[in-house]
C-alpha cells in the first residue's frame, strides 16, 4: 500500500511528457516532509493524523460527467484532461501545473502525480457563450483517492462560465479528495468560475484554485465549501496584466467536527489592477475554520485597488473561527482595505425578529440566510446560484 | 376589568435594579402613558415587558390572557398579542422588509410551513399593506430593502407603526415613538395609532415628553421616577408636567422637547 512508482502504472497510455511530470511530482512528494506546525501556513492546520498512503487506490481514471452547452461554438475544446493531454499537447503541456505548483507542499505534489478525471476547457480568442459548462466529479465509494484537476484556457476577449461540482454518493465516505483548478485568462477575457465542494463528511480534502489574469481580463470566482472532515483550499489570483480584475468570493458552512482552512492570495503584480475578495462562513457545533488572506501589491503595481473581507457567523459556543488578514504593500499609490469579523448572531437582531412573533429557530434561520445574502448575489451565473442556494438551505435546515 | 396587569414588577440590568416595584392595569380600549425623566426605568419597562434577554426579572408578574407572560419567550408574547414599537428599531442586513413582515404575519397565524391554509397569500398581504401605507404616508419602495437599512429616523418609526397595524396586537407598547421625529411624522404616526384605537386594543405609551400626548390623547398618565410610579391620574397629570417638568421629584428636566430649528 501507499503511493509509489508502481501506483503510477495504472495511468496507462499517457504521453511521455505527462508520465515524466507525474514521476517528478511523485519524487517531490517523497522528498518533501509533512508540513510542520512551525510553518506559519500550517500552524493551526493539523495534518499529522493524515496518511495519504492509506487511500492509495485511485477510484476511477476519468470519472467525470461533462455537460456540454448546446451549440458550443466551433474551436472550443472540452474534454477530460487526460484525453486532452494526448490530443492537444501544444495547449496542455506548457500550462499544466504552472500555476498550481507540484512542489508547493506534499499534497500538491501528490495531486500532481496522481490527478485523474479532470476537465480541460479551451475557448479560442473572441468566442463567447452564455450557457455554463458543467463539470461534475463524483466519488462512488470511500477508502480511496479522487483527485480531479481542471485546466481552463480563456482566449483573448472570450467570455464564458464554468461550474465544477464535487459530489459524494455516500456522505459518510472516508478517503482522500482534491479538486484543483488552473485558469489562464487572456487579454480581455471574462470568466465566471464556480466550485462547489460537497465531498463526504469524513474525507481529507486539499485544493488549489489559481488564476492568472492578463490585461483587461475579469475573473469572477466563487468557491463553496461544505464537505470534508478536513478541507484546505487555497484561492489565488495573479494579476499579471494592467486593467485586470479579480473578484474572489466564497461561502462555507461548517458543522459537526468539520475543519476548514482557507488561504487566499491577491497578487497585484502590475499597476491599475483590482481585486475584491469576500469570504463568508457560518460555523455550528464544534467545527473550526481558519482563514488567512494576503494582499500583495508589488513594487510597480501603482494605482491598484484591493479589498479583502472575511466574515464569520459563529452559531455555537464550541465552534471557533480564526481570521488572519495580511498585507504586503511595496507601492504607496494604492487603495487597500481589509477587515475580518467573528461573532455570533446579533442578540438584538434576534430579539427584534422574535418580538414580532417569529419563533427563535425561524428567526435564526432568517439571520443566517441574511448573513449570506449579499455574497450569494455575487454568484456569477444563475445555474450555480440556484444550486448553491438549495445546498445552503438544506444545511441551514 | 384589567386585560393586562403588571404586578409589582422588579427588574435589573447588569446586576443593578432599575424597576423597583411597578404595578399597572390596562383594559383594552384604554390608552395609558408612562412619563419619566432620563434614567427612570422607561426603557427597562418596555424591554422587560417584551422579554429582552439583557433585562433580568427580579420579581412580580405580568398577567395577560390568564398567563404570566414573564415566563414566555419574546416570540410567544408577541403571538399572544403583545407588540413593542422600538425606540431604536435595529437595522438587520440581508433580510428584506417584505420577507420580515410576511414571516411575522405567518408566525402570528401559526403557520409553520405545513398548513398552507394559514399562510398569508400574496394578494392578502398586498391589500393589508396598501391601506396602512397610505395613512402613514409611505410607499412600497421600502419593501425590498433590508430591515430598517438606510431608513431615516422618521421612516423607521413609521415602519414600526406599520408593523403594528399589520400584526394587530391587543396590547401595544410604544417606546418613545415620538423621539427624533419632526412634527409631520408625529402627526402621521399619531393618525395611524388613533385609527387603531378601539375596544380591541390597549396602548401603553412610554415618553419623556408631553408632545406626543397632544396627538394621541391618553386616558391615564403615570409618572415613573427612579423605578417606581410616583403619581398616577388622568390627562391632567400630563398638563402638570408640561408646566413644571420633573422638578417636584428633584429632577431638573422639562417635559417639553427642545425645539429643533
Amino acid at each position: 500500500m501507499g503511493f509509489n512508482p508502481e501506483s503510477l502504472a495504472v495511468l496507462q497510455g499517457e504521453p511521455d511528457w505527462l508520465q515524466q511530470r507525474r514521476r517528478g511530482a511523485l519524487a517531490t512528494y517523497e522528498r518533501l516532509p509533512s508540513p510542520s506546525k512551525t510553518d506559519e501556513e500550517w500552524r493551526r492546520t493539523d495534518v499529522s493524523r493524515f496518511d495519504p498512503g492509506q487511500f492509495s487506490t485511485l477510484e476511477h481514471l476519468d470519472g467525470l460527467k461533462l455537460e456540454r452547452p448546446s451549440g458550443l461554438p466551433s474551436g472550443v475544446i472540452l474534454k477530460p484532461l487526460r484525453q486532452a493531454a494526448k490530443d492537444h499537447p501544444e495547449l496542455v503541456e506548457p500550462r499544466l501545473f504552472t500555476l498550481v505548483h507540484a512542489d508547493r507542499d506534499r499534497f500538491a505534489a501528490l495531486h500532481a502525480a496522481f490527478f485523474t478525471g479532470g476537465t480541460f476547457l479551451y475557448v479560442p480568442d473572441g468566442v463567447e457563450f452564455d450557457q455554463p459548462v458543467l463539470g461534475q466529479h463524483f466519488s462512488h465509494e470511500g477508502g480511496n483517492s479522487v483527485l480531479p484537476h481542471t485546466l481552463i484556457v480563456a482566449g483573448k476577449n472570450s467570455r464564458f462560465n464554468y461550474l465544477d461540482e464535487y459530489v459524494a454518493e455516500d456522505d459518510a465516505e472516508t478517503g482522500y479528495r482534491s479538486g484543483s483548478t488552473e485558469i489562464f485568462l487572456g487579454e480581455g477575457a471574462q470568466v465566471g468560475y464556480v466550485a462547489v465542494q460537497k465531498w463526504g463528511r469524513n474525507v481529507w480534502h486539499f485544493a488549489d484554485q489559481r488564476a492568472e489574469l492578463q490585461k483587461d481580463s475579469t475573473l469572477r470566482l466563487f468557491n463553496v465549501t461544505l464537505g470534508g472532515k478536513f478541507s484546505k483550499t487555497r484561492v489565488e489570483a495573479s494579476l499579471a496584466g494592467e486593467g485586470s480584475n479579480a473578484e474572489l468570493k466564497a461561502i462555507y458552512f461548517a458543522s459537526g467536527e468539520q475543519f476548514f482552512d482557507f488561504h487566499t492570495l491577491q497578487d497585484h503584480r502590475v499597476g491599475n489592477t483590482r481585486s475584491d475578495l469576500l469570504f463568508k462562513g457560518a460555523l455550528q457545533d464544534v467545527s473550526r475554520t481558519v482563514y488567512a488572506g494576503l494582499i500583495r501589491i508589488e513594487k510597480h503595481a501603482q494605482r491598484s485597488d484591493a479589498y479583502q473581507a472575511n466574515r464569520n457567523l459563529v452559531l455555537s459556543d464550541k465552534a471557533k473561527a480564526t481570521s488572519i488578514p495580511m498585507l504586503e504593500i511595496d507601492n504607496n499609490d494604492v487603495r487597500c482595505t481589509h477587515g475580518a469579523t467573528v461573532g455570533p448572531v446579533d442578540p438584538d437582531h434576534l430579539f427584534y425578529l422574535r418580538s414580532r412573533g417569529i419563533p427563535e429557530a425561524t428567526a435564526k434561520r432568517m439571520l443566517i440566510q441574511g448573513f449570506f445574502g449579499d455574497v450569494l448575489d455575487r454568484i456569477p451565473f444563475e445555474h450555480a446560484r440556484k444550486l448553491v442556494e438549495a445546498e445552503l438551505e438544506s444545511r441551514i435546515g | 376589568m384589567a386585560d393586562f396587569e403588571i404586578k409589582d414588577l422588579r427588574a435589573s440590568v447588569e446586576g443593578r435594579q432599575i424597576l423597583k416595584g411597578v404595578s399597572l392595569s390596562i383594559a383594552k380600549g384604554e390608552v395609558h402613558a408612562v412619563m419619566g425623566p432620563n434614567g427612570s426605568g422607561k426603557s427597562t419597562l418596555s424591554h422587560t415587558l417584551m422579554g429582552h434577554p439583557g433585562y433580568a426579572v427580579d420579581g412580580g408578574e405580568v398577567l395577560f390572557k390568564g398567563q404570566n407572560v414573564l415566563a414566555l419567550e419574546p416570540d410567544a408574547r408577541a403571538r399572544l398579542g403583545m407588540f413593542l414599537a422600538f425606540q431604536y428599531p435595529v437595522v438587520v442586513p440581508g433580510i428584506s422588509m417584505a420577507n420580515f413582515l410576511r414571516t411575522a404575519l405567518n408566525s402570528k397565524r401559526g403557520y409553520d410551513g405545513k398548513d398552507k391554509s394559514k399562510q398569508v397569500t400574496p394578494k392578502e398581504f398586498r391589500s393589508m399593506l396598501k391601506g396602512e401605507l397610505e395613512v402613514l404616508h409611505m410607499d412600497d419602495s421600502f419593501l425590498p430593502r433590508y430591515i430598517n437599512d438606510g431608513f431615516s429616523g422618521g421612516e423607521k418609526k413609521r415602519a414600526e407603526i406599520l408593523q403594528m397595524a399589520m400584526l394587530k396586537p391587543e396590547i401595544a407598547i410604544l417606546d418613545e415613538t415620538d423621539s427624533g421625529l419632526d412634527i409631520d411624522s408625529i402627526k402621521f404616526v399619531a393618525e395611524a395609532v388613533n385609527r387603531m384605537r378601539g375596544p380591541e386594543l390597549g396602548i401603553l405609551i412610554i415618553t419623556h415628553y408631553t408632545r406626543v400626548l397632544e396627538f394621541i390623547k391618553p386616558d391615564f398618565v403615570h409618572v415613573l421616577v427612579d423605578g417606581k410610579f410616583v403619581l398616577s391620574g388622568g390627562p391632567e397629570v400630563a398638563d402638570r408636567l408640561e408646566k413644571t417638568g420633573y422638578s417636584e421629584w428633584g429632577k431638573e428636566e422639562t417635559a417639553q422637547p427642545q425645539e429643533v430649528a
